[in-house]
């Protein structure tokens, strides 16, 4: 806690036009599930008004990097540390993080099953203070996602996969986060709502908030992100702007099946 | 980890034949149980009714215990062996505050009787809450992430601590407090009469279950309960502080028992080391009849096993009487969680306590 104001302090002034507008880093962070060590040194940086993905294969970490900047519980983050918008938040508990402006949507949806879609987006409002935005906040929602508007009164847990996915995307944003978590979004949905659900990716990035994006779909996130990340087994192999990555010989054979 | 881990975790494990072949037992005993009813319905119409009103009473407070272990169990799926003892716990506070604090005569004029309810209600409600939070915190939490039987153990461990507590405080015998609440009728018609002391059981009771209802359905607390709940991880995900929601979710349980402890001590007039053990044990067969987790499950279970408690004891044509009132209990926790494990009113998904 007490150092979080000296390493902030002088370093966030000194890079002036450069650093001010990094808005996450990621400063080589080791997780830990008990003994399993997940993340070996992930390094990684999202600035304001950026889409950033995060690529790999199953199990290279990209849950894990999320949920350690999220801080959850598990992993524990044992080394490196995590700033987010000039503070270090690396072992600060979840809720806090959230206060300040992230928002995730989980792997595998995470949706309350026995809440309706209105009150699990009220839930993704929990830590705001303010009422009055509330339903502004939902209106953007339900354009966003019309879908939902049809479904507000419906249990979560009773939706098709896209439908909750659209509501877990929804219910990250009701938290106006400054930096929105997206774990593979696309997972298990048919392509007619993949499409969408990156429409709707790049939409809420040109509202202005920031995304980091991991996807197992690297061809569609490469095309809407600006940077990409490659992780292979809890360190970043690759990193650079999406269209070099796309252009990547291993990337291609490794990731985009060609 | 995932809600469909969960899922997999859990098969139904009853082959899909055997509804229908409970189903017809199930039906059948609950057949013979209404023919006896109405049997006694028909010889002792007055007996009948006066034991239904007194059921009722009964059934609230078991509610108000009931509900403890719903709330717990929904939250942490645990099942909290020490909340019968946290009752008692609240019903030996009382039972002392009532003598040694207000020395409390009986049949006090009411303007000296409820001023003390009311106070005991409070103090009992806090202090049960407090020590079920301080219980969470010492016996629970540290064994959240241990396999499920530690924190069960544990329970078991808190159970017998908090006997002894009051065993070593206050010895083995009853502790008797005077008839305070008015035994008068309220009304005695064709045979039926009404007591004030089971109308008044009523009027703490149900109160305090209405504000339970509007605290978990409305307020912000009660919201993030729900969510704790229902993906403890996603509600940590949407800012929820997990560990200071399950610490009021203990508060609340503890509260509740302890309103329990105190409205049982002043309608039975004693209390010892040991009640919490068996009205526990039926207070929890009442969640479990509901569909624990379930609220609304809670307290129709827990007005069932009163009304059955009441009649078995009451009656007089056929009735076994208050020597198998426990058996009953027992086997209807045992029909329950072999036949229908998700309960009256529980769905039948794993997550859908
Ligand atoms: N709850 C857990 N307990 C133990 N190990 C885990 C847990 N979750 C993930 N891991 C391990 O951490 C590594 C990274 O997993 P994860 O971050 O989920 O990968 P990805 O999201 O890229 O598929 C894997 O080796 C996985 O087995
Ligand atoms: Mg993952």
């Amino acid at each position: 806690m007490s150092d979080a104001a000296a390493t902030t302090g002088p370093s966030a002034t000194a890079g002036a036009g450069a650093a001010s507008d990094i808005l996450l880093s990621v400063e080589g962070i080791h997780s830990y599930y008990g003994a399993i060590h997940a993340l070996k040194g992930v390094t990684l940086e999202v600035r304001q008004g950026e889409i950033v993905t995060l690529i790999g294969a199953n199990g290279a970490g990209k849950s894990s990097t999320l949920r350690s900047i999220n801080g959850l519980p598990s992993p524990k983050v044992r080394d490196g540390r995590i700033v987010f918008d000039g503070q270090e938040i690396t072992h600060r508990p979840g809720h806090e993080i959230v206060k300040l402006g992230i928002a995730q949507s989980p792997e595998g949806r995470r949706l309350f099953p026995r809440m309706t879609v209105v009150e699990n987006l009220e839930m993704g409002a929990f830590q705001r203070s303010d009422k009055s935005g509330l339903k502004e906040d939902l209106e953007r929602v339900f354009s966003l996602f019309p879908r939902l508007a049809e479904r507000k009164t419906q249990k979560a847990g009773t939706m098709s996969g896209g439908e909750q996915q659209m509501c877990a995307i929804g219910r990250a944003l009701m938290a106006r986060p400054k930096l929105v978590l997206l774990d593979e979004p696309s997972m298990g949905l048919a392509p007619i709502f993949v499409e969408r659900i990156f429409e709707t990716i790049v939409e809420i990035n040109r509202q202005g908030t920031a995304v980091l994006l991991v996807e197992q779909n690297a061809l569609m996130a490469l095309d809407v992100a600006s940077r990409g990340y490659v992780l292979e087994i809890g360190q970043v192999v690759l990193s650079g702007p999406a269209q070099d990555l796309r252009k990547d010989e291993k990337v291609r054979k490794a990731y985009l099946g060609e | 980890m995932t809600s469909d881990a969960r899922t997999e975790r859990l098969p139904r494990l009853l082959p899909r034949r055997l509804p229908s072949f409970t189903g017809f037992f199930g039906n059948l005993l609950v057949l013979v149980v209404v023919a006896w009813l109405l049997t006694n319905l028909a010889k002792t119409p007055g007996d009948f009714f006066q034991i239904l009103l007194f059921g009722l009473s009964l059934g609230a407070i078991y509610a108000l215990v009931a509900l403890g272990y719903t709330l717990v169990y929904g939250i942490l799926e645990l099942i909290n062996f020490a909340h019968g003892d946290v009752f008692m716990f609240g019903g030996t506070i009382s039972a002392v505050f009532i003598l040694e604090v207000f020395s409390l005569g009986s049949h006090e004029h009411w303007y000296v009787l409820w001023p003390v309810v009311a106070g005991c209600v409070v103090i009992s409600m806090l202090i049960c809450g407090i020590l079920n939070v301080l219980i969470e915190m010492v016996a629970y939490r540290p064994l959240r992430n241990a396999p499920r039987l530690a924190p069960l153990i544990t329970a078991v461990g808190m159970s017998f601590i908090l006997q002894d507590v009051v065993l070593g405080w206050r010895g083995p015998n009853y502790i008797t407090v005077p008839t305070t609440l008015p035994r008068s009728n309220i009304f005695a018609v064709g045979g039926v009469t009404y007591r004030w002391d089971e109308l008044i059981v009523l009027l703490v009771t149900v109160p305090l279950l209405l504000g339970l209802v509007y605290l978990v359905q409305k307020t912000k607390q009660g919201k993030a309960m729900r969510a704790t709940a229902q993906d403890r991880e996603a509600a940590a995900m949407m800012g929820i502080n997990v560990n200071r929601t399950i610490s009021f979710t203990f508060l609340v349980a503890g509260a509740l028992a302890g309103a329990g402890g105190l409205i049982y001590v002043l309608w039975q007039t004693q209390v010892r080391f040991d009640s919490g053990f068996r009205l526990g044990l039926i207070s929890f067969t009442a969640a479990v009849l509901g569909g624990i987790g379930n609220l609304p499950g809670a307290v129709l279970g827990a007005v069932l096993i009163g009304l059955i408690q009441a009649f078995n004891e009451g009656l007089s044509w056929s009735a076994p009487g208050s020597d198998w009132t426990q058996s009953i209990v027992f086997s209807i926790l045992i029909l329950i969680l072999v036949f229908r494990p998700e309960g009256l009113l529980g769905e039948k998904t794993p997550e859908g306590q």
